[in-house]
């Protein structure tokens, strides 16, 4: 079946939303060496989850998935901002501060799961087994999305998501670079620190879970990092920096769909394959380049 | 040099502030950095401040630019609050150390017009006026040749001289440098005076010099300030006298030599020809000061 065919496109599309969304990001993650927030947000989200599920919102009405969606997404913004706190307060190390509440959020999620199945084992109508499918069922989805199993509620909402953060971003641009490039001084020059840092970190929280619930965790944290991470050996202008990080973003999604759609490889991790690749060869073309320069 | 205007509203109008930073664990105390500085900045003057590693110079400088507030007291510059000065680009500010992250992927140029890009609408461009701020920084910092380098492969000289101009290019009328010339050969050091000369006289600039090196002080400096918790001495370089400097370096001093006792109104200079045969002028060191 052609990745083009009907049954692909919903998949197809918001796999390169989120391929969009992720590619400017992850120049900013990779510079601010924040590689590790998508993991970090992504299993914080678990926390999220926990707290949806102790709540009642276990089910998969569009109520339930709305309300889930929504919790999970406050419990992450709140992820992201409890690390900058922690960062600021731990003289800006923030990967000490992302191992920190992805490892209580992990923990309250664990909890808080436990809690909301001891529950409904005592449930005097007797419809525990009913729940805990259920309740595997949302974390499964929510945690381990499949790409595949994008419908056009997805695609929508990655677009809206994907203008959102596009849009931020542009808006934003002068003082989120001036941050991320010399931290100590931009708050001399009036760019307020504290917000530009966790208009960033909530910007990533927002795109790491949607993209995790449309794509999975692992595509998820990939996309943050690999396009990224390609495109600064390729240039060395920021404006072609963002252009390769797409390209690379856009280019290796739809052939990591054809990869997986030819050799019947799950896509999601496909797509990460077919970046990886980008990403050495990018590395490998740099080093000759300046090998190359050198003799 | 340019001559300093009293009849102006000064610079930078310091009110008995004092700072402490908060303290860092359980059972700790804050630490007192500043207590009772008052001090008047003029116009187009040039002040040096110098003291010992730890006597509160950066933090003067935060107070100043609006990075911290002062625990009691005011600062004003140029009549405003620092934020309010800070804001309207009133201030350039070179730190101590360049924390940049130098493998961002940006010309010398595009990081010498950061500050007045932060300050467009999302929708603006560089207006002409910004334009030519930013050619007339190059032009003085001399950096034309590396307008479109990568900021990642620069020496440090010309990565000092591409932030300075980063500084000025708002149009300031008060440049901060924290310790601008640490680490730098007297050579260089004279370089950077003469730089720091004709900026200030070609943008009619005042300028506070933070350092704990005499040299760089006295050479670009034409106020001195002495601080060290608290401020010692705020006057003309001449005035500087080695019991001045002792006062101010006790703190230093003291694990080499023991405890320092400093009467300033019967110590001597000792290069002064004058006191040669003074008794506190032989070969005891320590009695020189104490």
């Amino acid at each position: 079946m052609s990745i083009f065919h009907a049954d692909y496109l919903p998949a197809l599309l918001a796999g390169l939303g989120v391929a969009a969304i992720g590619a400017p990001l992850s120049v900013f993650v990779v510079l601010k060496r924040l590689a590790f927030i998508g993991q970090g947000v992504s299993h914080a989200a678990f926390g999220g989850v926990g707290v949806a599920l102790v709540l009642g919102f276990a089910g998969s009405s569009v109520t339930d998935n709305v309300m889930q969606s929504v919790i999970v997404l406050a419990f992450s913004i709140g992820a992201a901002l409890v690390i900058s706190a922690l960062g600021r307060s731990n003289k800006g190390r923030l990967d000490t501060a992302i191992g920190i509440v992805l490892s209580a959020s992990m923990a309250l999620g664990f909890i808080l799961f436990n809690i909301a199945e001891s529950g409904h084992d005592h449930d005097e109508h007797g419809h525990a087994h009913g729940h805990h499918a259920d309740e595997h069922h949302v974390i499964e989805e929510i945690l381990f999305g499949n790409i595949l199993n994008a419908n056009w509620n997805m695609v929508w909402v990655t677009i809206a998501t994907g203008v959102l953060i596009l849009t931020a971003l542009w808006w934003c641009r002068h003082k989120l670079i001036f941050w991320s490039f010399d931290e100590p001084v931009c708050a001399a020059y009036g760019v307020r620190e504290h917000r530009t840092g966790n208009l960033l970190l909530i910007l990533l929280a927002i795109s790491v879970v949607m993209a995790m619930q449309v794509v999975g965790v692992i595509l998820a944290a990939a996309t943050l990092v690999l396009p990224g991470a390609a495109a600064l050996h390729l240039s060395s202008r920021l404006p072609r920096v963002m252009i390769w990080s797409m390209l690379i973003a856009l280019g290796g999604t739809v052939l990591g769909f054809m990869l997986g759609d030819a050799a019947a490889w799950p896509i999601g991790p496909s797509i990460v394959l077919v970046q990886s690749v980008a990403y050495l060869g990018a590395l490998g073309s740099n080093k000759s380049l300046a090998l190359l320069r050198s003799t | 040099m340019t001559t300093p205007d009293q009849t102006q509203q000064p610079a930078v109008e310091i009110r008995d502030v004092a700072f402490s930073y908060p303290p860092s664990g359980i059972g700790e105390q804050g630490l007192e950095v500043l207590r009772g500085v008052t001090m008047r900045v003029e116009a187009r003057s040039r002040l040096g401040i110098l003291g010992p590693n730890g006597g509160g110079k950066s933090t003067l400088i935060k107070l100043i630019l609006g990075m911290l507030d002062p625990s009691a007291g005011s600062i004003q510059v140029f009549g405003k609050t620092p934020n309010q000065a800070r804001r309207e680009g009133l201030i350039g500010y070179l730190p101590q150390r360049i924390g940049a992250d130098l493998d961002w992927p940006l010309s010398v140029e595009q990081v010498i017009a950061m500050p007045l890009r932060a300050k467009l609408k999302p929708w603006s461009k560089l207006s002409d006026e910004d334009r030519s701020s930013i050619d007339r920084a190059i032009e003085l910092l001399e950096v034309d040749q590396l307008r479109d380098r990568r900021i990642g492969a620069l020496s440090g000289g010309q990565l000092q001289r591409t932030m300075i101009a980063r500084a000025i290019c708002t149009r300031p009328k008060l440049l901060v440098l924290d310790e601008p010339t640490l680490g730098v050969d007297i050579a260089g050091q004279q370089r950077f005076s003469s730089l720091i000369d004709t900026i200030s006289a070609e943008l009619g600039l005042t300028t506070i010099v933070v350092t704990h090196d005499m040299r760089a002080l006295v050479a670009v400096a034409d106020r001195v300030a002495c601080l060290s918790r608290t401020l010692h001495f705020h006057d003309t370089p001449d005035g500087l006298t080695p019991a001045v400097l002792a006062q101010v370096f006790a703190h230093d001093i003291e694990p080499i030599l023991g405890e320092v006792h400093i009467d300033a109104h019967t110590a001597v200079d000792c290069d002064d020809p004058s006191h040669a045969h003074h008794p506190d002028c032989g070969h005891d060191h320590r009695g020189g000061a104490s």
